[in-house]
């Protein structure tokens, strides 16, 4: 008997989402600027497959001024209760990721969604140290600009699309889409770069892929290049 | 003149004298404009102080302090000894007092103004401990006090035996000669005088004396540990809970510093409270060395036995609030009450009414309640207050063609609406402008993003001018 090399059995490496809404620092971020509610909306789609139970939803006031708060009948609409969120609604960006540690390690929260500008490569890695711990999925919403390597388990870059074709009105919108690019992933290292086109299913209100718009591998990540429809990416005045 | 000292008095100048005459008497006399506002300040500082001896302590006029100490004494060792404390206490703080104490208010006004300082009367000995105290021990006015003197009435005790109905006949008011009544009969128990204290007593309180000044924050720790022990268990034994704790820590040198923490709902368990004082601990500042600490409970709530629940999988699955308000209390204590807020639903047509961010209660909302969905679609995340838009193309039954937000240009490719919410007619808006009806629409520009978009007012509706275009929320 011949042995060249070590060969281990292949893991199987977990399908679409690929561990969204499990245990593990998420960041989901902007496409482009202003795609923040499409990135909220993801989350929330996300949440649908995450454990009952309370979920925190932290925000630091600027992502509150530029977007707007959470709306219950939003939530709602979306196939949530809205009683199962807890808001907590912080200035600065250490609360806000203090905060968001403290609910994770609780072990109370099913999950815990973050809205914050910045989180480094420490901040994330104690982050994912807890989630892992207590199984309580982290998603960072972060704004467009997020580059460079953190510790998260994967980076979601989400932006709007045009909606589907209405089947009643043509004029009106129809099903919402994302477009939505797996930046990197611990779980599915091979999935990583590939682009998702996603279209909320209204009747079952769960994520599913756009058949015809099959996913493919990405363009390195231009901002604004992407679709030819995105608005030129505006950075913030100031 | 306002107020002299004892040189002062010793030339012959009383409160009441005139700056000129004054200075004729003693013409070396050193005088300053009285400072009402710095004294007030000053005597509330003191009033704070005599906490450490009764959480009942409040201002009393311009010039005193009014200790309600009833079943306080024992705590001291006796009366006296506590009398004995208080004056040793503001001695050292520099503060000339003098002290009475008696059964009511009055009498102990009496003592502390007329008579010897430091003197205690026995319960019910107010009649004869105040016989011969001169009538300005009654807190009159100084007319009615002139009228006393004038019918040769100059002690307390004069007054005992007077005939009320021919007393009332020589004043000239019945008012007059009401408040001197009232005034004697409070002193003698007769009638009640309530305190009016300067904090609210607390439901519950443990103290812990340090016989030694602590000068560390680590003493102050182990001391906080030791109170809530002793509180949670009178907590516990009377069954209840309790949402505010303060910390209050009396300094050897006559200050305190004080420190509170809140709960989302009534706690009673020391390991938690403690946590919720582990960052606030550092706002106490030792300074001299505290030597008693205190710690209050309020907004006491009953408060069952808590039940676990039986199994893991039953905790874990269930919302468990007592857990939640646990971790809420914790970030509540560390980024301030109303940092954790639920979406909790109201019964309104008005989008923005129809909820609010309620600040956590314990509870989170039920919104099963809720049972008329809304007709139209709702964004997912709605601004406090609708912006403006500037339209450029608008048709008149219809959401505009274009319209500008945030200074960028969005053309509306496809739009469903509209969606009309009426006003509440029923409330009153400020300002008399008339409430105009809203025509939501939901918006889809270029890029997929998805706007709700309203327009408040119709066109030729007789309430204002053109109609406004705001955007209210964005969808997910």
């Amino acid at each position: 008997m011949v042995r060249k090399g070590w060969a281990e059995a292949p893991t199987a490496e977990p399908g679409f989402p690929f561990g969204l809404a499990r245990e593990g620092v998420h960041e989901i971020v902007e496409g482009a600027y202003g795609d923040a509610p499409a990135c909220a909306g993801f989350a929330v789609a996300s949440l649908q497959a995450a454990r009952p139970g309370a979920v925190v939803w932290v925000s630091q006031a600027e992502a509150r001024l530029a977007h707007g708060g959470l709306s219950g009948a939003g939530l709602k609409q979306a196939g949530l209760d809205p009683g199962r969120f807890m808001l907590v609604r912080t200035r600065k960006r250490v609360d806000a990721l203090w905060a968001t540690e403290e609910a994770a390690r609780s072990g109370h929260a099913a999950a815990v969604v973050a809205e914050v500008s910045e989180a480094d490569f420490t901040a994330t890695r104690r982050l994912s140290l807890v989630s892992e711990t207590t199984g309580a999925p982290i998603l960072l919403l972060m704004p467009y600009g997020r580059e460079g390597a953190t510790a998260a388990q994967a980076r979601w870059r989400v932006s709007a699309r045009p909606s589907s074709p209405n089947r009643y009105d043509a004029r009106a919108p129809g099903r919402t889409r994302w477009r939505a690019v797996l930046e990197r992933s611990r779980n599915a290292p091979s999935a990583a770069g590939r682009v998702f086109n996603l279209e909320v299913d209204n009747e079952t209100l769960s994520l599913r892929m756009v058949p015809g718009l099959a996913a493919g591998p990405a363009p390195p990540h231009a901002p604004g290049a992407e679709d030819g429809l995105g608005e030129a990416p505006r950075r913030r005045a100031g | 003149m306002a107020a002299v000292n004892a040189p002062a008095r010793a030339y012959g100048i009383a409160p009441g004298l005139s700056f000129s005459d004054a200075c004729a008497r003693a013409p070396a006399l050193i005088s300053e404009e009285i400072d009402r506002t710095g004294d007030a300040a000053g005597l509330k500082t003191v009033a704070a102080l005599m906490t450490r001896w009764t959480p009942l302590a409040a201002v009393d006029g311009l010039d005193g302090v009014m200790l309600d100490v009833t079943g306080c004494a024992h705590l001291f060792g006796g009366e006296a000894a506590m009398v004995g404390g208080i004056a040793r206490r503001l001695d050292e703080g520099g503060i000339t007092a003098r002290l009475g104490l008696a059964g009511t208010p009055g009498a102990a006004w009496a003592l502390a103004h007329e008579g010897a300082s430091g003197t205690i009367l026995p319960q019910g000995g107010e009649a004869d401990g105040l016989k011969d105290l001169p009538v300005a021990g009654l807190r009159l006015s100084p007319d009615a006090l002139r009228l006393l003197r004038r019918f040769g009435l100059t002690r307390i005790g004069q007054l005992y035996d007077v005939d009320r109905k021919s007393l009332a006949r020589r004043f000239q008011s019945a008012e007059a000669v009401g408040a001197a009544l009232l005034r004697l009969d409070q002193a003698l128990g007769r009638r009640s005088e309530p305190v009016d204290p300067l904090r609210l007593p607390p439901d519950y309180a443990a103290r812990q004396p340090c016989p030694e000044p602590l000068g560390h924050l680590d003493g102050v720790r182990e001391g906080l540990e030791r109170l809530l022990g002793k509180l949670a268990g009178d907590l516990a034994a009377h069954g209840v809970g309790a949402r505010d704790f303060t910390l209050s820590a009396y300094r050897a040198d006559g200050t305190v510093s004080r420190t509170g923490v809140s709960a989302s709902r009534a706690v009673r368990e020391a390991a938690h409270i403690a946590r919720l004082f582990r960052d606030r601990l550092e706002r106490v500042d030792p300074g001299f060395g505290i030597d008693l600490l205190v710690l209050e409970a309020r907004r006491t709530e009953p408060m069952g036995a808590g039940a676990r629940p039986l199994s893991v999988d039953l905790a874990a699955s269930a919302l468990d609030e007592s857990a939640l308000a646990a971790l809420a209390d914790r970030i509540g204590a560390r980024l301030g009450e109303g940092a954790v807020r639920v979406i909790e639903p109201a019964e309104s047509h008005l989008p923005e009414r129809a909820e609010a961010a309620a600040p956590f209660e314990g509870r989170l909302p039920d919104w099963s309640c809720i049972e008329r969905a809304p007709q139209g679609p709702r964004p997912l995340r709605m601004f406090d207050q609708p912006e403006a838009v500037e339209t450029l193309a608008e048709v008149p039954d219809g959401p505009p063609l274009r319209f500008v937000w945030r200074r960028v240009a969005r053309r509306v490719m496809r739009a469903d609406g509209p969606e009309r919410i009426a006003p509440e007619w029923w409330r009153k808006t400020g300002g008399g402008a008339k409430p105009r009806a809203r025509d939501y629409y939901r918006v889809e520009d270029q890029t997929g993003r998805r706007y709700w978009l309203f327009r408040e007012g119709l066109y030729d509706d007789g309430r204002g001018g053109a109609p406004q275009w705001f955007v209210h929320g964005l969808f997910g």
